[in-house]
């Protein structure tokens, strides 16, 4: 089981933000896609440090990040 | 070193590990990348081993995507935090016994010089508080008396995070740390007013809550100390785990920290103003062509 942040993607693709991508101390963990216009995670890389749900919820107050628990097996698809 | 280092031999691309193939096929390699369009290519820092939500590791991530030629940048560090995410780079990093790092950068920046005239070589130090301005002070201090043409950057945790806790000259006074229960005595070092009097050519103070500035601040380090001489980055990243600073909170502590005592300064000569100056008259003048 791992701690990792998810982005609800409909909901990111209202706005065109990338905050969450510049904010991240891992790198190439958050990503943007351009072809959806939204951040999407990688969850292998993400270490669980929620920095992005303060940028995105805190901050911003757009609320498109939340933190899930994923298994090992969820992240091999990846 | 240059351009020829990075690509892969034909033939071998399909035995080639993925992230290595995407390095070169959608990395800031010989062409130039914004600071912005972080996590639209693949960056030159790859996975490491640093804590959750470090904010040195931030400050290292954006580093490197600043670099203004990264395929001619040598990169030294030291014992301490900062070098486990710098070795995991696909820049050239030399690991200097601790202290020693501007010594080392002095000589390799002279030799690069002689090897390569015709070629603009970088070298910059990433280092932490103890390893510029602790046990490495005597050889910061003599490389910037020397006037030797290389970026010193001090990602300053205020404390000796690797080793459990103990001050730093950094820390600030009065602070209380896990292996110096007393309190600090003693006043923090004023590190930017130091390398102001030693020398530098460019000196600035920054805290990692604007990319865009991090990266114009690093560029203009580098640029001024390919021509004129040294220069100097005192750069705050919290530890997160030595000041029990919850995760979600690391950004909100860098911009208080920004409020207080780590408001982004920048100081350069005369000569370096003049520098910058035209260089941003002839880029202005090429956006509009």
């Amino acid at each position: 089981m791992y701690f990792v942040a998810d982005v609800k993607e409909n909901e990111c693709a209202k706005y065109n933000c990338k905050q969450c991508v510049l904010f991240c101390p891992e790198p190439n963990c958050l990503n943007f896609k351009s072809s959806t216009n939204s951040a999407w995670v990688w969850y292998d890389r993400c270490k669980g440090c929620e920095i992005c749900v303060y940028v995105c919820s805190d901050l911003l107050k757009r609320h498109c990040i939340e933190m899930v628990m994923v298994t090992p097996k969820a992240t091999a698809k990846s | 070193m240059g351009l020829e280092y990075v690509r892969i031999s034909p033939g071998f691309e399909k035995y080639m590990p993925r992230d290595y193939v995407d390095l070169v096929k959608y990395g800031p390699f010989g062409k130039q990348v914004d600071v912005m369009q972080m996590g639209q290519f693949k960056e030159l820092v790859e996975e490491h081993p640093m804590c959750a939500g470090c904010y040195m590791a931030y400050f290292i991530r954006v580093f490197y995507a600043a670099l203004p030629n990264p395929e001619d940048t040598i990169v030294l560090g030291t014992a301490g935090c900062a070098r486990l995410a710098l070795s995991q780079a696909a820049v050239p990093f030399i690991y200097g016994n601790y202290g020693d790092t501007n010594a080392v950068a002095s000589g390799l920046k002279r030799a690069l010089s002689i090897r390569f005239p015709d070629k603009v070589k970088d070298v910059v130090v990433i280092a932490g508080d103890g390893g510029l301005i602790d046990i490495g002070f005597g050889m910061t201090m003599h490389s910037w008396f020397r006037r030797e043409k290389f970026t010193t950057i001090m990602v300053d945790n205020e404390v000796y995070g690797n080793t459990g806790g103990q001050e730093s000259g950094m820390s600030p006074k009065g602070i209380q740390l896990k292996m110096a229960p007393l309190g600090k005595k003693f006043d923090k070092i004023n590190a930017v007013e130091l390398a102001k009097t030693a020398g530098c050519v460019y000196v600035a103070r920054i805290s990692p809550t604007n990319p865009k500035r991090i990266a114009k601040t690093i560029r203009r380090a580098i640029l001024a100390a390919r021509h004129f001489g040294p220069t100097f980055i005192h750069a705050y990243t919290s530890c997160n785990i030595e000041y029990s600073i919850p995760t979600r909170e690391v950004l909100a502590d860098a911009r208080k920290r920004e409020k207080q005592d780590f408001k982004f300064y920048e100081w350069m000569t005369d000569e370096v103003k003049e520098f910058f100056e035209e260089l941003e008259r002839k880029e202005k003048q090429e956006v509009k062509k």
